[in-house]
C-alpha cells in the first residue's frame, strides 16, 4: 500500500491511546456489573439467613427478642397500594390532557416541565410538605399521610409514562376513529387507552416499584409503629422505615431483620421492574 | 345537519347530548388533573416557606453560612449542610459521570452483541434497587472495607502532598463525606448511563462510519462524533444524575456519620440537607429547630429546581445549535 | 458457470488505446459475503481500475452496496458479518484479517447516500482527517482544507464561514464537504454510494461534474440507483442481480450491447 505520506509514529499513538480508552471502558462496565453483583450477593447472603416462616406471622420484636415483620409488610403493602390508587388515575388524567386535549398548549409545557422537577425532586421534601400539610394539622402521624406522600411521588411516573406512551399511539389511529364519527372521548378511551395500554400498566408498575422501596417521605407521615395496626388514622408500620430503625439499632436480632427485611423489598421491586419491562418490550416493537 | 343525523341514526338527541356531556367531563377532568400537577409544586414550595419562616425570621441571611447548629441554644445554620451536599455530588459526579459515559461506550460501541440487553438490563436493575438498601450495604460492606484498605492508603499516599494532605487527612472513620460520595456514584451510574447510551444510539449509523471510513479508532468517532452529536442528551443526563444526587436522603444518612461541621477532610463525618432532616426531624423539640430544618428543605428544593432548569434551558439553547 | 462474466474476455473487447492505458488499481476475485448465514455476495469477481470510474447498479438488495463495504471492511463493524475470498488493493488482501482496517480506510474514501457532514466546523470537518495520520503546520493545513474545497468547487461558497458548522450547509453543499473531506486525507481509491440519491437535480449534477475531474487522481467505485447516472458518469458499468454478477463491462458495451439478457431487461426498465 502506498501511504509515504502517513505518520506511522502518530498513528501508533492514536492506536495506543483508542487501546487504552477502550481497556478503561470495559473496566467501567466490569465495575458497574461488579457492584451490582456484590450488592445483589451481600444482600442474599446476609438477609437470606434470616428469613424463616416467622418473619411472616409476627409482629416486630422489641430489642433482644425474636420477632418478625409481619406488620411492616402489611403497612407498606396497605400504603403503597392505597397511593397507588390515589396517584394513579390522576396521573393518568394529566397524562391524558397533556397528549390529547392539551397537545402543544402553553398548560401541557408548563405542567411537562413542573413535572419533570417533581419527577426528579428530593423526596424527603415532599414528606416535609405531607407533614406540613396533614401530621402538623390532625396533630399526629397517620398512615393516611404516608399514602398521601407516597402518591405525590407516584404522580410524576405515571403523569411522564402515560404522556410518552399517547404520544406514541400514532395519529393516523385517531383519524381513523375519528373518521367513524366517534367523539373525542371516545376515541381516547376506546382506541388510545387501548392502543397504549401495555406503556400505562408499566408506567403503573414502575411507579409502585419505585414507591415500595421509599423511606424518606414515609419517616415523619406514617413514622412507624411496632404493633399490629389497620388503623389508617393512626402511625403505622412499613419495611423500609422498620429497615432504617433496624440497621442504625445495635441489636444484632434487629440488624438481622433489617437484613431480611431489605432482601424483601428489593426482591419486590427488582420484580416489578423485570416485570413492568416484560410488559413494556413485545409492544412497543410491535408497533 | 341535525336532520340528516336524525334520518341515520333513528333518535340522535340523547346520544348527542352524551357525548356532549361526557367530552366536555373528560376535558375538564384532564385539564385538572394536569393543573394538579401545578399545584402540587406551588403547595411544597408554599408549604415549605410557610415552615420555614421562623427559623428564617430568627437568623435572617446568617442561617446560610453560620455553620453551627446547636439545639441547646437553638442557634442554627445551614453551612454545614449545604456543603455537605454539594461536596457528596461533586464526588459523585467525579466519579459516577466518567464511568457512566464509559459503561454507554462499551454498550453501544465495544459490546457483543449477545451481551448487549443482558449489560443494559443489569445497569437500569441498579437504579430499581431502592436507596435505603444502598444505605445498609454501604454502611455495613463498604464503610468498614474503606475504613480498613483505602483510607489508610490515601492518607499515607497524600501525606505531606499540599492541599491533598487536607483532603484526606486522617484518622479513617470509614464513614464519612468521601463514602458518601462513593455510594451516591454508584446510585447515578444507571441514570446517566442509560440516558447516555440511549443519546449514543440516536447517532446516524451513517455518521459514524463516515468517521470509521477516515481511519478513526473506535475513541475517535467517540470523541468526535458521537460525543459532539449527543452532548445536549448527555448533559441532560448528567443533570438528572446531579439532581438524583443531590436530593438523595437514605443511603446518604447512613454513612455520612451526621456531624453538623465542615470538615476540610473528606474523610471526616459531615452532614447533607437531606440527611439533617432524616436524622433529627421527628426527634426535633421546639418551632425554631423544626422550622430550622424545614427551611433546610426548603433551601435543597431550590438547589433541585435550579439543577434541573439550568438543565433544560442548556438543552434548549443546545438544541438550537447543535452541531457548533 | 456460463452467466459468470469473463472478465479477460471483455478486456479483450476494449479499444486498444484503453487497454494500453489500463492496471488494475483493485481486483475482486471470488468474493463471497455472509450476513450471519444468509449468503450475500456469490462469487464476484471484477476488477476496478486505476483512475477510471466503476458503476454499480441494479435493483435493490442486489448486494451493489454490500460490495462496496467490503472494499474498506466497513463490515467490520457489525459482528456476524463476513467475507471470504480475496480483495487485493495493489496485490494486497485487505479482507486479510491482518490488515490494518484504520489504515485501510484512510487509503480509501467513502462517501454515503446521504451528507455526513461531523458536528464541527466546515474548516474542522475536513482539517480532522487529515489531523490523524498527519502533522501538519497550521499554514499547511490551511492549504490543505482550501485545497480540497476547492476541488469539489465547494470553496468559493464557504470561504468566508469556514469556522461555521458544516450542518449549516445546504444538501448538495454537504455532500461535496464530505467529498473534501474524503479527498483531503488523500486516498487512492474512492468509494460512492449513491451519493447523490438525497440530492437535487442541480446538485445531482455538480457532484457528477465532480467525480469526472476526480478521476483524474482517483479510483473511483460508484453505487447508483439511476442508470442515466452510470451512463454519465462511469467508464465502466457491473450489473448485478440477487448477489450475483451478471454483467461487466465498460459502460458503453453494457448499456448498448448487453450480453446477458437479464442486464437488458434491466435497462430497458423491463423490471427491477
Amino acid at each position: 500500500m502506498n501511504n509515504a505520506h502517513m505518520n506511522m509514529a502518530l498513528y501508533a499513538r492514536r492506536r495506543r491511546f483508542n487501546r487504552v480508552a477502550m481497556l478503561l471502558s470495559f473496566s467501567s462496565a466490569a465495575a458497574g456489573m461488579v457492584a451490582l453483583a456484590w450488592i445483589l450477593a451481600t444482600l442474599f447472603l446476609k438477609g437470606a439467613a434470616g428469613v424463616s416462616l416467622s418473619v411472616f406471622t409476627h409482629m416486630t420484636p422489641p430489642p433482644g427478642s425474636a420477632g418478625g415483620l409481619l406488620n411492616a409488610m402489611y403497612g407498606s403493602l396497605v400504603q403503597t397500594l392505597i397511593a397507588t390508587l390515589i396517584g394513579t388515575p390522576v396521573g393518568i388524567l394529566a397524562g391524558t390532557y397533556m397528549a390529547e386535549y392539551g397537545r402543544n398548549t402553553k398548560l401541557t409545557s408548563v405542567v411537562r416541565f413542573i413535572n419533570d422537577v417533581l419527577l426528579s425532586a428530593p423526596s424527603i421534601v415532599v414528606g416535609l410538605f405531607v407533614y406540613e400539610i396533614m401530621v402538623q394539622p390532625m396533630g399526629h402521624f397517620s398512615a393516611w399521610a404516608g399514602c398521601v406522600a407516597l402518591s405525590i411521588l407516584v404522580l410524576p411516573v405515571v403523569v411522564r409514562t402515560t404522556e410518552d406512551m399517547l404520544l406514541l399511539v400514532p395519529d393516523s389511529l385517531r383519524e381513523a376513529a375519528s373518521a367513524l364519527g366517534a367523539p373525542r372521548w371516545l376515541v381516547i378511551q376506546q382506541v388510545c387507552y387501548r392502543a397504549a395500554r401495555a406503556g400505562l400498566i408499566t408506567g403503573t408498575l414502575l411507579a409502585i416499584a419505585r414507591v415500595s422501596g421509599e423511606t424518606a417521605p414515609l419517616l415523619f407521615t406514617s413514622l412507624n409503629n411496632q404493633f399490629w395496626s389497620t388503623n389508617m388514622n393512626a402511625p403505622m408500620a412499613n419495611l423500609p422505615v422498620v429497615i432504617f430503625q433496624f440497621a442504625l439499632s445495635p441489636y444484632p436480632d434487629w440488624q438481622r431483620l433489617a437484613w431480611t427485611g431489605a432482601l424483601l423489598i428489593t426482591l419486590t421491586v427488582l420484580a416489578l421492574n423485570v416485570f413492568a419491562r416484560t410488559i413494556a418490550r413485545p409492544r412497543s416493537s410491535g408497533h | 345537519m341535525n336532520t340528516a343525523v336524525t334520518a341515520v341514526a333513528g333518535n340522535p338527541s340523547p346520544t348527542l347530548a352524551r357525548h356532549k356531556l361526557m367530552e366536555s367531563l373528560l376535558r375538564i377532568l384532564t385539564r385538572c388533573a394536569a393543573i394538579t400537577v401545578l399545584i402540587m409544586l406551588s403547595g411544597v414550595i408554599i408549604s415549605l416557606i410557610d415552615g420555614s419562616l421562623p427559623a428564617l425570621k430568627a437568623f435572617g441571611f446568617s442561617f446560610f453560612h453560620t455553620e453551627s447548629w446547636n439545639p441547646v441554644t437553638e442557634k442554627f445554620g445551614a453551612a454545614a449542610p449545604i456543603y455537605g451536599t454539594l461536596v457528596t455530588s461533586l464526588i459523585a459526579m467525579l466519579i459516577g459521570f466518567p464511568i457512566s459515559i464509559g459503561i454507554a461506550v462499551f454498550i453501544t460501541e465495544l459490546c457483543p452483541p449477545k451481551l448487549k440487553q443482558p449489560i443494559s438490563t443489569a445497569i437500569e436493575l441498579l437504579a430499581g434497587i431502592p436507596s435505603i438498601i444502598y444505605g445498609i450495604w454501604g454502611l455495613f460492606v463498604l464503610a468498614p472495607l474503606l475504613q480498613k484498605y483505602v483510607q489508610p492508603l490515601l492518607i499515607k499516599a497524600f501525606d505531606g502532598v499540599p492541599g491533598l494532605s487536607t483532603l484526606f487527612a486522617g484518622p479513617p472513620y470509614g464513614i464519612g463525606v468521601l463514602t458518601a460520595g462513593l455510594i451516591l456514584s454508584i446510585m447515578v451510574l444507571p441514570f446517566i448511563t442509560s440516558i447516555t447510551r440511549d443519546v449514543f444510539e440516536t447517532v446516524p449509523p451513517m455518521l459514524k462510519e463516515s468517521a470509521y471510513g477516515l481511519g478513526c479508532t473506535t475513541w475517535e468517532v467517540v470523541r468526535h462524533v458521537v460525543l459532539p452529536f449527543t452532548k445536549t442528551g448527555v448533559i441532560g443526563g448528567v443533570m438528572l444524575g446531579l439532581g438524583r444526587a443531590l436530593g438523595e436522603t437514605m443511603a446518604v444518612t447512613f454513612v455520612i456519620g451526621n456531624a453538623h461541621r465542615i470538615s476540610h477532610s473528606l474523610l471526616a463525618p459531615g452532614t447533607t440537607i437531606s440527611a439533617s432532616i432524616a436524622n433529627e426531624f421527628t426527634e426535633a423539640d421546639g418551632t425554631l429547630y423544626t422550622s430550622s430544618l424545614i427551611a433546610l428543605g426548603l433551601i435543597l428544593f431550590i438547589i433541585t429546581f435550579i439543577v434541573l432548569g439550568a438543565a433544560r434551558l442548556m438543552l434548549l439553547r443546545m438544541k438550537q445549535s447543535e452541531g457548533r | 458457470m456460463q452467466t459468470r462474466p469473463n472478465v479477460e474476455l471483455m478486456k479483450a473487447e476494449l479499444t486498444e488505446p484503453i487497454k494500453d492505458a489500463l492496471t488494475e488499481k483493485v481486483s475482486i476475485r471470488n468474493l463471497d459475503f455472509f450476513y450471519g448465514d444468509y449468503r450475500a455476495l456469490k462469487s464476484i469477481s471484477l476488477p476496478l481500475y486505476d483512475r477510471k470510474v466503476t458503476a454499480f447498479i441494479g435493483p435493490s438488495g442486489c448486494g451493489k452496496s454490500t460490495l462496496l463495504r467490503i472494499l474498506n471492511r466497513m463490515y467490520d463493524l457489525y459482528p456476524g458479518q463476513r467475507a471470504a475470498g480475496e480483495v487485493l488493493l495493489d496485490g494486497k488482501n485487505i479482507i486479510d484479517p491482518k490488515t490494518d482496517v484504520n489504515l485501510l480506510r484512510a487509503q480509501i474514501g467513502m462517501v454515503f447516500q446521504k451528507p455526513t457532514p461531523f458536528p464541527m466546523s466546515i474548516y474542522d470537518n475536513i482539517a480532522f482527517g487529515i489531523r490523524l495520520y498527519e502533522k501538519v503546520p497550521k499554514a499547511d493545513m490551511n492549504d490543505r482544507v482550501e485545497d480540497a474545497l476547492k476541488r469539489t468547487a465547494l470553496w468559493d461558497e464557504v470561504k468566508d464561514k469556514l469556522q461555521a458548522s458544516g450542518l449549516g450547509l445546504s444538501g448538495g453543499q454537504q455532500q461535496r464537504l464530505c467529498i473534501a473531506r474524503s479527498i483531503a486525507v488523500r486516498p487512492q481509491v474512492l468509494l460512492l454510494d449513491e451519493p447523490t440519491s438525497a440530492l437535487d437535480p442541480i446538485s445531482t449534477a455538480k457532484i457528477e461534474e465532480l467525480i469526472y475531474q476526480l478521476k483524474a487522481d482517483y479510483t473511483i467505485a460508484i453505487v447508483t440507483h439511476n442508470m442515466q447516472q452510470a451512463a454519465r458518469a462511469a467508464d465502466f458499468s457491473a450489473f448485478m442481480y440477487l448477489g450475483e454478477l451478471v454483467e461487466f463491462g465498460t459502460t458503453d458495451q453494457v448499456f448498448t450491447r448487453p450480453r446477458e439478457q437479464r442486464t437488458e431487461d434491466y435497462i430497458t426498465g423491463r423490471f427491477g
